[in-house]
C-alpha cells in the first residue's frame, strides 16, 4: 500500500491504495465519483476519459500511484459552477443536452471529456479532427451524428 | 426554444446511477469461473483450495444450485411449431453441472471480499474437463452425424414453424414466369451496450426479501425470469434499477449470473456484487441474428409478384434464450411479405442448437433478417429481369387504399403509403441524379452504387396490457411509475411530454421512477419499439383519468355540477363564466397525505403497428483496398404521428448505424474446431465510431396508426431494418460495376477487396473468405 | 491484476539497479500496453520500474544531421514537436495516428519501439529511417534491433535510453488501421536518406522487415509506378480473421504507392 496525493477536481485529496490500483478505482470507489465509467477492459472505449495535468487519458489505464502530485479532472468538475441544484453547465455539457447527443448516458461523461480535449488542441474543429479526436471513445446509441453537431456548438460556444 | 431532455443533467454531469455504481453496505465480490471450452464433460472440480483462501466467503457450483431448489433458466414458444409441434426445450442450469456447451457459460461462482480475491479463488478451482465434439454454425448443428448438444433434442433441432400457406405458394411458382433464388447469411453479431452487464443483491434473512438491483430493460419481465428460474416467490422479488446504459434487446433477459447471485446473498448473508468486464460480456451477453436462409421469388413476365417462398435456419447458440424462439419467428410472421402485394407467401423456420452463446433480440429483433432477405431478393429480380430496383418495387407496393392490407399470411397492416413513400425517398436520394454522381467517382477510381430497401417493420402490441400510475402528493412534483424501462430511448422526457401537453403543467413537474419496487405494476418491457404506442398510449388515459377526478374536486372548489365544467390548457372553467380553478392549485390544496385524491393507476391494451420505411444507400468503394465509405444515406420513415422529432431522430441515427456496423464488418466469429470466440473484445471486434455515415438526410413521412390513441408507431428499430439491406443494395450495386455477382455481410475491406479480385480473376472461389461462424 | 510493487526511480541508473535485482521487474513507461496486459491477468511482475518521467529519457533535438528523440517521449509530444515537425515531419505524421488521443498522450516511443508490437507504427519509421537504438549500455542499428513478434535485440536489464534518426531527404508513412483496433493492418515507411532508399512494412508479417524488392525498384526509379509493377508473395504474411495473406500483401503496394505519392506530391514528407 502506498499514500498518493492528488488534485481532482480542484481539491486536495489523499488517498492510500495498492500500487496495482487504477485511477479509475479510486476515483470512483474511493472517491465516489462514479460519473467515469467502466465500459470495457482494453482500453478502447473511453467512457472513463478524465484530464490528467489538462490532457485527455483513459482512467482504466493508469495506475493510482502514477499520478502522485498530478491534477485530475473529472466529469463532475467540468462545469465551473456546478452544484446539484443545478447551477451552469459546461459549454460541452450543454451542447451535448441541446444537441440530443446522448442517449442512454453511460459513454456521455468520458466522451464530453474527450471533446473538451479535443477542443482545447482544436477550438474550431473540421470534421477531420473531430473524427480523429474522437477515436478513442465508443457511442452505441447515437450513431454519433448528434456528437458531432454537439462537438461544433460547443466550440461555437465557447469562441463567443 | 432549444432542446434538451429531463434526464440529461444527471447524464451529462455524471450524475446518472448505473449499476455498477450502487454499492451497499458489508458488501462482497461475485466472480465467475467460466467454461474455457466450447462442449465438454465436467469430469470432476474441486473447489477446497478455492474456498480456504483468505478473504473468500463462497464458493457455490451447480451442487448449490440444486440443493437451493433452481430449476432451467425458462424458455418458450411464442406460437405452435409446424403441425403443432411443440418446442423441446433445453435445461440450461445456472451453473454447469455435467456439461458444458459454450465457452464462458458459468461453472462456479465465487464470492470474496474483493474482486481481485474472488479472481484469485477462481483461477485455484480445479476442474477436469473431457472434450465433445464441437458443432459451430446452424447446419453444422443440423447435418446428418453431428455431435449432439441435448439429449432431449434430437439432430439438435429445437423446433420448426411454418407460417404462411405452402401450397398456394407451390401454385403460384408452378404458373411463374421467373423464378429468383437467393442464399443469404445473416451473421452473428454482439450487441456491445456500452454498460456492462451486472448486479447488486441483498437478501434480507427476516423478511425473505431479495433486493436485485440489476441492468434491465423492464422489472417485470425480470422478476418473472428470476422467479422462474430461482423459484423463490414473486413477492419476495424485488427488481431496482435507475440509468441502464443500452440494451437493445440483451438486457431483457435474467442472466444465470443474476440468479447465482442471489443465492450467494442468501448463503453469505452478504450484499453481493457482480459486474462483467467487457470480455465476459462478449463471452456471456447473448449474440443475435446467425441466421442462414435462403429465398425465392416467383414473379410473372410483367414483373409482378406472384410469391415468396423462405427458408430461415437460425442459429440459437448452446441454450434457447427466453426472447429467441420470438425474435426467430414473430418477425418473420408480422413482415413475411415486406410491402408487397403478393397473394402468396410462406416461410420455413427452425431453431438449431450450437455450443456457442445463446441467441436473442437485438435491434430489429428478426426484422432485419426478413428485410434483409426480401430486399435482396427483390433487388436480385430487377438485375435478372433487367427492371429499375425503384420501378420492380413501384410495381408491387401495396397501394395506400388498400389498407388496411390483409397480408397473405392471415395478418393486417394497419395503415401506410408505401409508395408515397418510396417516392418521396427517391427525391431525398436524388435517385435520378445518381449516374452522375457515379461518373464523379468513377473518374477518381471508386465503384459508386446506389440501393434501395422498402420495408415494414411491426412494433409489438406487447404480451399484456401496460399499467402506469401517477401520484401527485408530492408538494408540486408529480411521480410516475411504469414498467418499461429506459435504456437510452428518453421515457422520462416523452411521457412527462404526453402529460404536460394534456393536463397543461410544465412538464419539468412530472419525475419517472421506473425500476421502483415498491410500486408494482404490470407491463411489458421495453422492446419491439413499443414503449410510446404502449405505455405512451397508457399515459394518455391517465391524463383523462386525472383530468375526471379533477373535475370532481373541481366541482366541489367551484361548488357546481361537475358537468357544468370544462378543463383546458391546465384550469377547469364553469362553461360560460370566468370563474375557474387551476389543475394545479387542486394538486396543491390536496398535497400532504399519504394518498392524493388525483393518484391514479391507468393502463391500455395497444394493438401492434406497422411502422415502414424507404431507405436510399449510396456507397463508394475503393477497389485497391476494399474500403466502403457510405457517402449518402437518405432515410424516409412512416412512423405513425411523432410526437418529439429530435428524439425520433436520434433512435434513427443510433439504428442505422447499428445496422452499417453490421454491414460493414461487426462479426462475433467462433472459431470452427474449437468453438473459442475470436473477436471477444474491441480490439477485434470493430465497434462502429465516429463518422460511420456521411450525408445522411431524415424525412419523416407520417400515417397516423388506428390502434393506438396517439397514433404513434415504434421508432426504436426502424433504422436498422431499413439500412441493413439498403446499404447491401448499394455495396452490392457498385460491385456489379466490377464483374462481381454475390456478395453477402460483412462487407469487410478484405472480403470486398478478396470479392473484386475474384471477379477479375473470373474465378469465385479465389481469395474465398470463410464467412460463416 | 495480480499484485505488484511499483518503484519509482530517481534515475536511470537507479531503474537499471532495480531492474537487476529483480528477476521478475517490469520496466513501466507509458503503460499503455503493459497495464491492459496486467489487468488481463496475462502478466505478473513482481516490480513495475516507472522510468516515465527520467530526465535521461527525455528530450527532443537534432545534432549532427540526426533527430534525437528520448525513449520516454509521449507520442503527442512527437506529433506536436515543432523540431520534429521541421526536421522528419513524416514521423510526427506517424505519431499522430498512433492509438487515439488518450493514448498519445501517455504511451511513449521507447515503449512501442522495446514492445515490437508487429502491428505498430513506429518500428516501421525505425526501420525504414536506419535509426540507431541507443540504450544505457550500447548502441544498436535498426536492422539488428528487430527479431520478430515482441522480440528485440534488448537484454534483461537494458533499457532504450533514446532513438537517433537520421534526418532523410525525403520519407513518408502511409497506414491502413485496423478497423477495431486502430493498430496497423499494414503500414508502409518509405525514406531516401543519403541517396539510399529503404522501405519498412509494420503489420503485414510477424515483426518488422525492410522491402528489399521495393527497395530495389525506387533505387532504379523514386516513383509509385515502380511500386504498383512489383509482384508481392503473400506466403510469409499474416493471415487471420481479418484479412488473408493476399491482402496484407496488396496493402503493402497500395500503402508503398500512397506514401510515394505523399512524398512527390508535397515539399515535405506526410502520412498518406
Amino acid at each position: 500500500m502506498s499514500k498518493v496525493a492528488l488534485t481532482v477536481n480542484g481539491k486536495p485529496v489523499e488517498v492510500e491504495v495498492e500500487h496495482r490500483t487504477l485511477l479509475s478505482t479510486v476515483l470512483r470507489e474511493a472517491l465516489g465519483l462514479t460519473g467515469t465509467h467502466i465500459g470495457c477492459d482494453t482500453s478502447q472505449c473511453g467512457a472513463c476519459t478524465v484530464h490528467l495535468d489538462g490532457r485527455v487519458v483513459k482512467s482504466c489505464t493508469v495506475l493510482a500511484v502514477q499520478v502522485q502530485g498530478q491534477s485530475v479532472k473529472t466529469i463532475e468538475g467540468l462545469a465551473p459552477s456546478f452544484d446539484a441544484s443545478g447551477a451552469r453547465l459546461h459549454p460541452v455539457q450543454q451542447a451535448f443536452s441541446e444537441c440530443h447527443a446522448l442517449q442512454c448516458g453511460f459513454c456521455t461523461p468520458g466522451m464530453i471529456m474527450a471533446v473538451t480535449g479535443l477542443l482545447q488542441d482544436h477550438p474550431q474543429p473540421d470534421d477531420q479532427q473531430i473524427i480523429h479526436g474522437l477515436e478513442g471513445n465508443l457511442c452505441r446509441c447515437t450513431g454519433y451524428v448528434n456528437i458531432i453537431k454537439a462537438v461544433k456548438q460547443a466550440a461555437q460556444m465557447m469562441q463567443a | 426554444m432549444s432542446f434538451s431532455r429531463l434526464e440529461d443533467r444527471r447524464l451529462v454531469t455524471g450524475a446518472g446511477r448505473y449499476v455498477s455504481d450502487w454499492h451497499l453496505p458489508g458488501q462482497l465480490y461475485a466472480a465467475f469461473l467460466r467454461a474455457d471450452r466450447a462442449h465438454a464433460r465436467i469430469v470432476s472440480m474441486d473447489v477446497s483450495q478455492a474456498q480456504a483462501m483468505p478473504e473468500v466467503h463462497a464458493v457455490l457450483t451447480a451442487e448449490d444450485t440444486q440443493r437451493a431448489g433452481f430449476r432451467s433458466l425458462p424458455c418458450a414458444a411464442p406460437i405452435p411449431g409446424k403441425g403443432g409441434a411443440e418446442l423441446i426445450k433445453p435445461y440450461r442450469p445456472v451453473l454447469a453441472a455435467e456439461v458444458v456447451r459454450f465457452v464462458g457459460e458459468c461453472v462456479a461462482c465465487v464470492v470474496a471480499q474483493t474482486e481481485e480475491a474472488a479472481q484469485n479463488a477462481v483461477e485455484a478451482i480445479v476442474i477436469e474437463y473431457d472434450d465433445l465434439p464441437v458443432v459451430i454454425g446452424a447446419e453444422a448443428a443440423i447435418a446428418p452425424g453431428a455431435a449432439q448438444l441435448h439429449p432431449n433434442i434430437p439432430g439438435n433441432l429445437a423446433i420448426e414453424f411454418e407460417t404462411g400457406d405452402a401450397q398456394a405458394v407451390a401454385a403460384a411458382f408452378a404458373k411463374s414466369a421467373h423464378i429468383v433464388r437467393l442464399d443469404l447469411h445473416n451473421q452473428r453479431v454482439a450487441g456491445n451496450p456500452m454498460e456492462p452487464k451486472g448486479c447488486l443483491v441483498r437478501h434480507d434473512a427476516g423478511t425473505g426479501d431479495y433486493f436485485v438491483h440489476v441492468c434491465t430493460q423492464g422489472t417485470a419481465g425480470m422478476r418473472g425470469q428470476l422467479v422462474a428460474t430461482t423459484g423463490i416467490a414473486d413477492e419476495h422479488v424485488h427488481v431496482v434499477a435507475e440509468d441502464v446504459g443500452g440494451g437493445f434487446g440483451l438486457r431483457f433477459n435474467a442472466y444465470p449470473e443474476y440468479s447465482a447471485v442471489m443465492l450467494a446473498a442468501r448463503i453469505t448473508g452478504r450484499p453481493v456484487r457482480w459486474v462483467a468486464s467487457r470480455s465476459e460480456v462478449f463471452l456471456s451477453d447473448e449474440h443475435a441474428r446467425g441466421v442462414s436462409s435462403r429465398g425465392e421469388l416467383a414473379l410473372d413476365a410483367q414483373g409482378q409478384f406472384l410469391a415468396f417462398r423462405f427458408d430461415f435456419l437460425n442459429d440459437m447458440g448452446a441454450y434457447i434464450a427466453p426472447t429467441g424462439p420470438v425474435v426467430a419467428v414473430l418477425s418473420i410472421r408480422a413482415c413475411l411479405a415486406g410491402v408487397y402485394k403478393v397473394p402468396a407467401a410462406v416461410a420455413n423456420v427452425r431453431l438449431a442448437l450450437t455450443n456457442s452463446v445463446p441467441m436473442a433480440a437485438y435491434r430489429g429483433a428478426g426484422r432485419p433478417v426478413i428485410s434483409y432477405m426480401i430486399e435482396r431478393l427483390v433487388d436480385q429480380a430487377a438485375v435478372e429481369l433487367a427492371i429499375d430496383p425503384a420501378d420492380l418495387r413501384r410495381r408491387n407496393l401495396i397501394p395506400a387504399h388498400a389498407m388496411p392490407w390483409p397480408t397473405a399470411n392471415g395478418l393486417a397492416y394497419d395503415s401506410g403509403d408505401f409508395p408515397a413513400v418510396l417516392e418521396h425517398a427517391l427525391e431525398v436520394a436524388d435517385w435520378t441524379g445518381f449516374e452522375q454522381r457515379r461518373t464523379q467517382s468513377a473518374a477518381h477510381g471508386r465503384l459508386r452504387g446506389i440501393g434501395l430497401a422498402s420495408f415494414v417493420e411491426a412494433t409489438g402490441g406487447g404480451a399484456g396490457p401496460d399499467e402506469v400510475e401517477a401520484r401527485f402528493g408530492g408538494h408540486g412534483e408529480i411521480t410516475l411509475f411504469a414498467v418499461s424501462h429506459s435504456h437510452g430511448q428518453s421515457h422520462e422526457t416523452a411521457y412527462a411530454e404526453i402529460l404536460s401537453a394534456v393536463l397543461g403543467l410544465p412538464r419539468e413537474r412530472f419525475r419517472l421512477r421506473n425500476g421502483d419496487p415498491a410500486v408494482r405494476l404490470a407491463g411489458n418491457a421495453t422492446g419491439g419499439s413499443r414503449t410510446l404506442h404502449g405505455v405512451g398510449s397508457a399515459l394518455r388515459v391517465l391524463a383523462d383519468d386525472v383530468i375526471a377526478k379533477g373535475r370532481e374536486l373541481a366541482a366541489r372548489a367551484l361548488e357546481v355540477a361537475a358537468a357544468d365544467i370544462v378543463f383546458a390548457d391546465g384550469r377547469y372553467h364553469i362553461a360560460g363564466t370566468d370563474r375557474s380553478v387551476t389543475l394545479d392549485s387542486l394538486i396543491e390544496q390536496h398535497s400532504g397525505g399519504a394518498v392524493h385524491p388525483l393518484d391514479t393507476r391507468s393502463s391500455a391494451r395497444t394493438g401492434g403497428t406497422f411502422p415502414n420505411g424507404c431507405h436510399v444507400a449510396e456507397v463508394e468503394i475503393d477497389p485497391t483496398t476494399g474500403v466502403v465509405e457510405i457517402v449518402r444515406f437518405s432515410a424516409v420513415d412512416d412512423a405513425g404521428t411523432i410526437l418529439n422529432h429530435t428524439i425520433v431522430a436520434g433512435q434513427m441515427h443510433g439504428g442505422i448505424t447499428q445496422g452499417a456496423g453490421q454491414v460493414l464488418g461487426e462479426h462475433a466469429i467462433c472459431d470452427r474446431q474449437s468453438g473459442q470466440l475470436l473477436t471477444g473484445s474491441f480490439m477485434d471486434y470493430p465497434m462502429p465510431r465516429a463518422i460511420m455515415i456521411h450525408g445522411l438526410t431524415l424525412a419523416e413521412h407520417p400515417v397516423p396508426t388506428p390502434t393506438n390513441v396517439l397514433g404513434a408507431k415504434g421508432v426504436g428499430e426502424a433504422g436498422v431494418t431499413g439500412s441493413l439491406p439498403a446499404l447491401m443494395n448499394a455495396i452490392l450495386a457498385a460491385l456489379r460495376t466490377a464483374g462481381v455477382t454475390h456478395f453477402d455481410m460483412p462487407a469487410t475491406p478484405a472480403r470486398i477487396w478478396g470479392a473484386i479480385e475474384a471477379a477479375r480473376a473470373g474465378d469465385a472461389r479465389r481469395f474465398a473468405y470463410d464467412r460463416a461462424q | 491484476m495480480y499484485e505488484f510493487s511499483y518503484v519509482k526511480p530517481a534515475s536511470l541508473d537507479e531503474a537499471a539497479q532495480l531492474l537487476a535485482n529483480h528477476d521478475d521487474a517490469k520496466p513501466l513507461s507509458g503503460g499503455m500496453t503493459l497495464i491492459p496486459t496486467l489487468k488481463q491477468r496475462l502478466a505478473q511482475p513482481s516490480h513495475l520500474i516507472d522510468i516515465a518521467a527520467l530526465t535521461e529519457l527525455r528530450g527532443i533535438e537534432v545534432t549532427a544531421g540526426q533527430l534525437i528523440i528520448g525513449a520516454a517521449t509521449r507520442h503527442i509530444e512527437v506529433a506536436t514537436s515543432m523540431t520534429v515537425r521541421t526536421a522528419l515531419p513524416a514521423l510526427a505524421a506517424l505519431a499522430s495516428t498512433i492509438g487515439d488521443p488518450q493514448v498519445r498522450n501517455r504511451g511513449t516511443l521507447g515503449g512501442s519501439v522495446a514492445n515490437n508490437d508487429p502491428n505498430a507504427d513506429y518500428p516501421a519509421a525505425v526501420l525504414a529511417l536506419g535509426a540507431t537504438v541507443h540504450t544505457q549500455r550500447r548502441a544498436i542499428a535498426a536492422d539488428d534491433f528487430f527479431q520478430g513478434v515482441f522480440t528485440t535485440a534488448i537484454e534483461e536489464g537494458e533499457l532504450i535510453t533514446r532513438i537517433a534518426f537520421p534526418l532523410p531527404t525525403r520519407a513518408a508513412y502511409a497506414k491502413f488501421p485496423h478497423p477495431a483496433s486502430g493498430f496497423a493492418m499494414t503500414g508502409v515507411f518509405v525514406a531516401e536518406t543519403g541517396g539510399r532508399v529503404r522501405v519498412a512494412v509494420t503489420g503485414a508479417g510477424p515483426g518488422v522487415f525492410r522491402w528489399r524488392e521495393a527497395e530495389a525498384a525506387l533505387a532504379d526509379r523514386f516513383a509509385a509506378e515502380s511500386i504498383e509493377a512489383l509482384v508481392v508473395d503473400p506466403s510469409g504474411l499474416n493471415a487471420d480473421i481479418h484479412a488473408p495473406a493476399e491482402y496484407r500483401a496488396n496493402l503493402m503496394k497500395v500503402l508503398a504507392s500512397r506514401a510515394l505519392r505523399a512524398i512527390l506530391n508535397s515539399s515535405e514528407g506526410a502520412v498518406a
